[in-house]
């Protein structure tokens, strides 16, 4: 039992993290209607950031919030810059622009830190905590709280702030919020922005586990993506709650089921996956499409 | 009329100069050269089929390295039991397909985003399956192979005989392909992409052309591996990595979606892009590719294969009244050049001539 709840706190923490990304990815579908691949490339170079300021001897929690700051600007920045020219024209195109964006700022990435993968100082002090006689470790309570508190006040921006209203608004219909006077083209990049800092706090969380690189969340954006889809594109809850999913059944296979083991765990949540989508193709909490003629 | 006559004989001639540079290339270049060339044409083949999918029949797929390291391994298997090359070839085109149908039958249901969730999932499950099933794979180390040497009567060195052996496979996959999309396939794919609803109304099914298009496209992926096979003469799990799904859906779009040409340029850019940046710097690879990617989507948005009426237009295009009607004669596959919105209602008129 012990055991047991270990696997699934720590599988709920990895999920979280892969939660993160995922809303990341949600928020900017929302907004945009494009898959942003890049968002995991711009959570690690904001993560670098912080990385090259710890270097030069700024406080950790300091080097995190000016990370998160800079992934703020650097997704307004990509949005007006590179993004916008490609909204609403041919959806592939606007894909591969952010493969393209993914690809580049891995370049940037690697030109000022190269492709090694090297240590990054932890928010959490080793060792592990009893909750009601299970130990679990303080890691994995700890990235799985401050996620929940970032997606809490993200749900509280958008339900109970005008700016949040606005954002919903050009999310649901960009036009006619454009003729109600909202700043349409400034509240996307706003949305960016949030989808970037987003990201760069489940970078920040996960580099002192798998060791900062350029590739570092390749591996984490694929899951994203499943988990937003499999949440249902449109959904933050649904992304949030398929990603824990995920992360506790890699785990829970991984750890149970001797056939399976470690090298073919990430299989088993993808094709989970592939059985809920076609049992249900607009995913576990999306809204079902109705296409018009 | 005159003006199609003389522009089929320019286009004829251009072809017959590009058959012979193809043919002569490998007699006169290095190894190294050689190489790049096989691999073209070897990523030509895998870009078709994704092309065959995701440009004429708009469904997005981003699995298709799976198939083409599914293609690979079957190639490598059966050269280690010394079964007949045709045999392997064979299966390398039915086994994949047989594979890519079976997940389509399930997965063609579904549209956009969940169907391209699916195919994300083949590569991630493929390679760990790849690691794990070590006596046909080799594992993580990969396997090795030594087949398809020149034989001596020829008089060839080895990487000519298989660069012909590989332009052989891939000018018979084009052909049969150009032949599919510009027929009554081509035009069903078509109204699929444009609207499903329409299709049913129509009388083409949106689910049996998908599987078609998914099938054709596996297919193509394992006759790619089996060509990778043939030059790299090793494979891995690697072959399978999810980026080179991406990556080859970059170099779709890069060529020209929906295009013929335009799968042939986006091979030529999807190999020598990387070379080309390792020889600037090898350093900043990813720097220099993320960086030509994005300035061709820049200034061509609709990929390289528009760059000659992306020329025309900004040299000539007052004289010659814009570039339309050129441009339905040099691609009936339309969608490639003009605008996204307005070629397929033409496609949707001629289908229901058709019938």
């Amino acid at each position: 039992m012990q055991y047991f709840i270990q696997v699934v706190v720590d599988g709920v923490a990895t999920g979280a993290i892969y939660g993160a990304l995922a809303l990341a990815i949600v928020l900017v579908n929302r907004a945009t209607g494009l898959i942003n691949f890049a968002q995991g490339a711009m959570a690690v170079m904001s993560t670098f950031v912080a990385f090259g300021l710890i270097r030069a001897g700024v406080p950790l929690l300091l080097a995190a919030v000016v990370a998160i700051v800079f992934a703020f600007a650097l997704g307004a920045f990509l949005e007006r810059v590179v993004v916008r020219r490609f909204e609403g024209g041919d959806p592939d195109s606007a894909v591969v622009v952010t493969i393209g964006l993914l690809v580049l700022l891995g370049g940037i990435s690697a030109l000022f830190f190269g492709y090694e993968p090297q240590p990054f100082p932890s928010f959490f002090p080793l060792g592990t905590i009893n909750i009601f006689g299970v130990f679990v470790s303080l890691r994995s309570v700890g990235t799985i709280v401050i996620l929940l508190v970032a997606m809490v006040l993200l749900q509280v921006l958008f339900r109970s702030t005008k700016l949040g209203l606005a954002m919903r608004a050009v999310a649901d219909n960009p036009r006619s919020s454009a003729l109600s006077g909202l700043p349409v083209s400034r509240l996307l990049m706003v949305g960016w922005g949030l989808a970037a800092a987003l990201g760069a706090i489940a970078g920040l969380l996960v580099a002192p586990q798998l060791f900062i690189s350029p590739g570092m969340l390749d591996f984490a954006l694929v899951y994203a993506l499943a988990a937003a889809i499999l949440g249902g594109l449109d959904s933050p809850v649904g992304a949030v709650v398929s990603a824990a999913f995920i992360g506790v059944v890699e785990g829970l296979a991984g750890a149970y089921i001797d056939f399976i083991g470690d090298d073919l765990k990430i299989a088993v949540p993808f094709a989970v996956m592939i059985f809920i989508l076609v049992l249900r193709p607009q995913g576990l909490f999306g809204r079902k499409v109705v296409v018009r003629v | 009329m005159d003006k199609i006559f003389a522009n089929r004989w320019l286009r004829l001639a251009a072809l017959a100069v590009f058959a012979v540079l193809l043919i002569v290339a490998p007699l006169v270049s290095s190894r190294f050269i050689n190489y790049q060339l096989s691999m073209i044409a070897v990523f030509a083949v895998a870009l078709l089929g994704l092309n065959i999918v995701m440009g004429y029949t708009g469904q997005v797929s981003l699995g298709q390295s799976a198939f083409l390291g599914l293609g690979a391994y079957i190639a490598a298997y059966g050269v280690r039991n010394e079964w007949n090359l045709v045999l392997v070839l064979l299966l390398c085109a039915i086994i994949p397909a047989a594979v890519g149908m079976l997940v389509a039958l399930a997965a063609a249901r579904l549209r956009g985003l969940a169907l391209a969730m699916i195919t994300i999932a083949l590569p991630i499950i493929g390679i760990p399956l790849a690691r794990r099933f070590s006596e046909f794979t080799g594992g993580s180390q990969g396997t090795t192979v030594s087949f398809l040497g020149a034989p001596d009567w020829s008089g060839l060195a080895n990487d000519q005989w298989q660069y012909y052996v590989v332009l052989t496979i891939a000018v018979v996959a084009f052909v049969l392909a150009r032949n599919l999309v510009r027929g009554r396939v081509g035009r069903a794919f078509a109204i699929v992409k444009e609207n499903e609803s329409v299709a049913l109304a129509m009388g083409v099914s949106p689910y049996r052309y998908k599987v078609l298009a998914f099938t054709i496209s596996s297919l193509l992926g394992g006759v790619a591996g089996f060509m990778y096979l043939a030059i790299v003469q090793f494979t891995s799990p690697e072959t399978m990595n999810f980026f080179t799904s991406i990556n080859l859906v970059a170099a779709m779009v890069i060529g020209g979606s929906a295009s013929i040409v335009g799968t042939i340029l986006g091979a030529i850019y999807y190999v020598l892009v990387p070379v080309v940046a390792g020889q600037v710097n090898s350093s900043r690879t990813a720097l220099i590719s993320g960086a030509i990617l994005l300035a061709v989507l820049f200034l061509l948005p609709r990929g390289l294969v528009s760059l000659p009426r992306r020329m025309s237009l900004l040299i000539g295009g007052t004289r010659r009244r814009g570039a339309s009607p050129r441009d339905d004669q040099n691609s009936p596959d339309g969608a490639s050049t003009a605008d996204p919105g307005t070629p397929e209602t033409p496609t949707a008129h001629e289908e229901r001539q058709a019938r």
